[in-house]
């Protein structure tokens, strides 16, 4: 919103000049937001709050310049002339629901002559940005601007019956607006109708049938209020914008509305644009502001502060807001009518804060009494996060709307139907995503086409799904990892290709940090790899296919992906950890180097190898693994390291030998192996 | 064999060696293949069984005492030649990589602020992204159809009238407070969404911190000090803080919380269009309407509240220009954090 200095000069007295102003009115919360100088005056730019209307005109912002800098507010009282009654034109007004239009008054302007407006109006009008139409118009224009109330001119003679007709529209009525547009009615929409036809969208914006033209001899004028909630349901469904449905939207008041249509008949009038011809009314809603009581103590409670009582009354009535001092070091506030954001003692403490000034009030700690008991999960997801950041991944954050053509290019959950959103603004905020992982693998080719050989990222975030009468919404743990990752050793480069076991190391890792013991990777063929934590589906891991690669654009490399139900292992999560004693007996390590049929799985080997060596059989792993020229087609070379000990004693060969023979002798019949 | 009588014989070799080259001479007599032990292993078979075990543990100890011996004289030769051990590495050759990942830099930032708020005595909590419109509006005492919903253009989801993507993470507030009676300090991370056409300075995305503390005697000063602490520690002790009176429907009075501009410290520069402050905070006293609805005696207990926007935050603490680049995650982006 905008007002100029000169003109709040027509309102008070301003002995500061525009820049100290304009920091004056910011710290006061009407945020001036640019201040410019044009045409031998500065114009202020305000970002007014909409608990405000009352804000929104000149005549607001100098009650508050008067309130902050203690001047005085010149008083806007127009009067109503007399005229003969012969000279009246009368004019029907019916208003269909009073709650629709609580009060609806048309003044009768006879005689006019329509023209351009003087100069001095037509620049007032042109420095806050709004063009000049002519000499009627803008003076409507002026009274909105200056006293904050809209008004809207009828050609009378256009209105069929002379009548003035408030009323929902019918169902496919229609109205050609002032901007040219046909728009189809509906009866949620509050008009001004003739005998006949709609000529107006109440508080929204007038018709071409019965617009001020220069043919015009006779104007209704009309300055009403409206129902807040009709104008903004009307204004958002035809989609306008307007400075009239603005303010209705945020409120008008009674008295505001009787005062602009005598202030713009008596423009018109010196002017000599036309002369006074009827006036008549229909509503009178109630006029009383609130009565709020309020305690000096409350205020200074609330504010942590020390203002003295008169300091707060003179606050107050600098304000407008008529306090009168009660026993008890208390105010009684009659609230003006213009001030409907004043309901409660509180509002009021705001006023005198502002007034006052935030700055001048101390800074001061609280005594926070901490509860143990009010705790979150972000914690053991920081500890999540952690731990894959220490294995080298990088973390993402993507949209959780995406498009649902993202989510057929993946094929991964591609049949559930996922939860849409009704008014997206563009394709990209479709759907809520029931995976994190198409929106990893487009965020991992985005990468490759920056020419990044190794990407290895991942994200937590909660994923939505289609639940019986609410959306179900889970915390889930994506990784992707795709190309090469390289490494300078002391033995040269080493370039490593992900693979399935890659990702399993990272979530071996993850798991071993997080206490989870029971966990499982089963490979359910098409479907993927599922992992199973205490015998509970809790996650897959997969290697993209063919056509989803195609579809991303990623040629000649693989993109292994996991997502993990992290909702469903929190319960397994143990970080408390129990110290286990060190071992005071030395072990003893022996390889066994063999190799075995491709189709035989190394875990189910290694269990039986496991319980085979119990109780001296610590440790059974794979420390070497080749596939190539020497061994045999269909065969794998695999060294294991068995490690052996007792509590109690140092082992001896003679203890160890035989447990370690009827190892190899296990691996040799049950497995069918051949040791190397 | 006495073993005592060799040990002390292998000491004074060791001590007269004076070269490196005499001492691995003398380490090969001792300890190669054909050595000294490997002499004294074999020869455990031809003993009486009875002494086989305590030869061996002898012969062993005897071993480990010969290796140690050899490497403390390898140091002290290697000492007396002025040379420490790394002078032959090129010290300029990259290190063998130990590759650590990165933290997304919002949720770097995030991490730092409840920290910030922890060693207060705040507890973080979270809440669902898709809420309820009682939560998100109703019980924030934003009425529906009403011009303070502007603010907060909203997503809706089909065949879930109730429900709505939250616009902010002022709905824990309401959450949290039907949850658990005062004293309350909570923190509340997040991510919000509103409609919005993306461009550099906007996305539909975004993340907020909330925060509000509820007890008796909370005050308006009190907000000022927590909130003065806060971005001192977020940003820099020199840095300056002021309070602008504004509106949000669930505080009264409140305010908007600007800081010096980071990069002028205050003279004015394009990055805060001359002002000299940036607005990064939105607080305020919270409403006794809220109170009401969450059903706190409004008599008893007061608050305050606030919350910010966390990619502005580190938009300015990192000096990114363009708000996309956090969730593009090019990785020559996430890398630097």
């Amino acid at each position: 919103m905008k007002v100029t200095y000169n003109w709040l000069k027509d309102f008070l007295k301003i002995k500061i000049p525009p820049r100290v102003l304009a920091e004056k009115l910011t710290m006061a919360g009407l945020e001036v937001v640019s201040l410019e100088e044009t045409g031998g005056d500065f114009v202020f730019e305000i970002e007014i709050t909409s608990n405000r209307p009352d804000w929104l005109s000149v005549l607001g912002v100098a009650r508050e310049v008067c309130a902050i800098t203690g001047s005085k507010l010149k008083t806007v009282n127009p009067k109503e002339t007399k005229i003969k009654k012969k000279e009246a034109r009368s004019v029907k007004i019916s208003v269909r629901d009073k709650k629709d239009c609580p009060f609806y008054s048309a003044r009768v302007i006879c005689q006019v002559k329509v023209g351009p407006s003087p100069l001095w109006l037509k620049e007032r009008l042109e420095l806050l940005g709004c063009r000049s139409v002519n000499n009627i118009v803008d003076i409507t224009n002026y009274v909105l601007f200056e006293l904050g109330h809209p008004l809207h001119a009828f050609d009378l003679d256009l209105l069929s019956g002379g009548e003035i007709v408030v009323r929902r529209a019918k169902p496919g009525e229609e109205i050609v607006t002032l901007d040219n547009q046909p728009r189809i009615l509906g009866d949620d929409i509050l008009i001004i109708a003739d005998r006949d036809k709609p000529q107006a969208i109440a508080g929204v914006m007038g018709g071409k049938g019965a617009e001020v033209t220069d043919n015009t001899r006779n104007i209704l004028l009309e300055s009403a209020v409206f129902d807040p909630v009709l104008v903004r349901r009307a204004r958002q469904k035809l989609g306008l914008q307007s400075d009239s449905a603005y303010r209705f939207e945020r409120g008008v008041n009674l008295e505001a509305a009787k005062i602009a249509s005598l202030a713009a008949q008596e423009l018109i009038c010196r002017l000599g644009s036309g002369k006074p011809g009827g006036y008549k009314s229909s509503g009178m809603p109630e006029s009383s502001g609130a009565l709020v009581n309020l305690e000096s103590a409350y205020v200074n409670r609330i504010l942590g502060a020390d203002i003295p009582a008169p300091k707060i009354k003179k606050i107050l009535s600098g304000l407008g807001l008529n306090p009168i001092a009660r026993a008890k070091k208390g105010f009684a506030i009659k609230v003006p009518v213009f001030r409907q954001d004043i309901k409660l003692p509180v509002d009021v403490v705001e006023e005198i804060a502002r007034i006052y000034g935030y700055d001048k009030i101390l800074q001061t700690l609280p005594a926070i009494k901490p509860n143990a008991a009010i705790c979150g999960k972000r914690d053991v997801v920081s500890h999540i996060k952690n731990a894959l950041i220490g294995l080298g991944l990088h973390e993402v954050i993507t949209y959780s709307l995406v498009d649902r053509e993202l989510l057929l290019k993946s094929g991964i959950k591609s049949d559930t139907r996922p939860v849409e959103i009704i008014n997206p603004l563009s394709r990209e905020q479709e759907v809520l995503r029931p995976t994190l992982l198409p929106s990893l693998v487009r965020c991992l080719a985005y990468n490759l086409d920056h020419k990044q050989e190794f990407v290895n990222i991942f994200e937590i975030a909660d994923v939505f799904s289609r639940g019986e009468n609410s959306v179900r919404e889970e915390l889930s743990l994506g990784i992707a990892l795709c190309g090469t990752h390289s490494f300078l050793t002391r033995q040269g480069l080493i370039k490593d290709e992900v693979t399935l076991l890659h990702l399993k190391g990272v979530l071996e890792g993850l798991f071993n940090k997080l206490g989870i013991r029971d966990y499982d990777f089963r490979n359910q063929g098409e479907s993927g790899i599922h992992i199973v934590i205490n015998q509970q589906e809790a996650g897959i891991m997969l290697a993209l296919d063919k056509k989803a690669l195609d579809a991303f654009g990623i040629k000649n490399k693989q993109v292994i992906l996991t997502e993990v139900d992290l909702g469903r292992i929190f319960s397994f999560i143990s970080l408390g950890k129990k110290f286990s004693a060190i071992p005071r007996y030395p072990e003893i390590t022996r390889d066994i180097s063999f190799i075995v049929k491709d189709d035989i799985s190394v875990k189910d080997l290694l269990a039986e190898i496991k319980s085979k060596g119990l109780p001296l059989l610590r440790k059974a792993e794979v420390v070497d693994y080749y596939q190539g020229k020497q061994i045999p087609e269909g065969y794998k070379g695999l060294t294991l390291s068995c490690v052996y000990r007792a509590d109690d004693r140092t082992l001896t060969e003679g203890e160890l030998n035989p447990v370690h023979n009827s190892i190899c002798s296990l691996l040799e019949e049950r497995f069918g192996v051949k040791l190397r | 064999m006495d073993i005592n009588l060799i040990q002390a014989q292998i000491e004074a070799d060791l001590s007269n060696a004076g070269s490196l080259q005499a001492l691995e001479e003398l380490r090969v007599k001792y300890l190669g293949r054909k050595g000294l032990i490997a002499e004294l292993t074999s020869s455990i078979p031809a003993l009486a069984v009875e002494d086989r075990g305590n030869f061996g543990k002898e012969v062993n100890a005897l071993k480990s005492r010969l290796l140690s011996l050899i490497h403390e004289k390898e140091k002290s030769l290697a000492g007396d030649s002025g040379k420490a051990g790394n002078v032959d590495v090129d010290i300029g050759m990259p290190g063998i990589a130990a590759v650590l990942g990165s933290t997304h830099p919002i949720t770097g930032i995030i991490d730092e602020i409840c920290t910030i708020f922890s060693r207060m005595g705040f507890s973080v909590l979270e809440g669902p992204e898709v809420e309820t419109e009682y939560n998100n509006f109703t019980g924030l005492n934003i009425p529906s159809e009403h011009p303070s919903r502007d603010a907060f253009d909203t997503f809706y989801l089909e065949n879930y009238p109730k429900l709505l993507l939250r616009s902010h993470t002022s709905p824990v507030q309401v959450r949290a407070m039907k949850a658990h009676k005062p004293p309350l300090a909570v923190v509340v991370p997040g991510r919000v969404y509103r409609p919005d056409a993306v461009d550099a300075s906007h996305l539909f995305m975004f993340h907020q911190v909330e925060g509000f503390l509820v007890d008796e005697n909370i005050r308006f000063s009190d907000l000022k000090g927590t909130l003065e602490f806060f971005v001192k520690s977020v940003f820099s002790s020199d840095i300056k803080m002021r309070f602008r009176p504004h509106f949000f429907p669930f505080t009264e009075p409140s305010a908007e919380v600007d800081i010096s501009c980071l990069i002028c410290k205050g003279k004015g520069c394009s990055a805060c269009g001359k002002k000299g402050w940036l607005e990064i905070l939105g607080a305020g006293m919270i409403h006794p309407n809220v109170f009401k609805q969450v059903g706190y005696d409004q008599k008893k207990y007061t608050g305050f509240a606030f919350g910010m926007g966390i990619e502005r935050i580190a938009m300015l603490k990192y000096g990114i220009n363009d708000i996309r680049l956090f969730f593009e995650n090019d990785l020559r982006f996430l890398k630097q954090f």
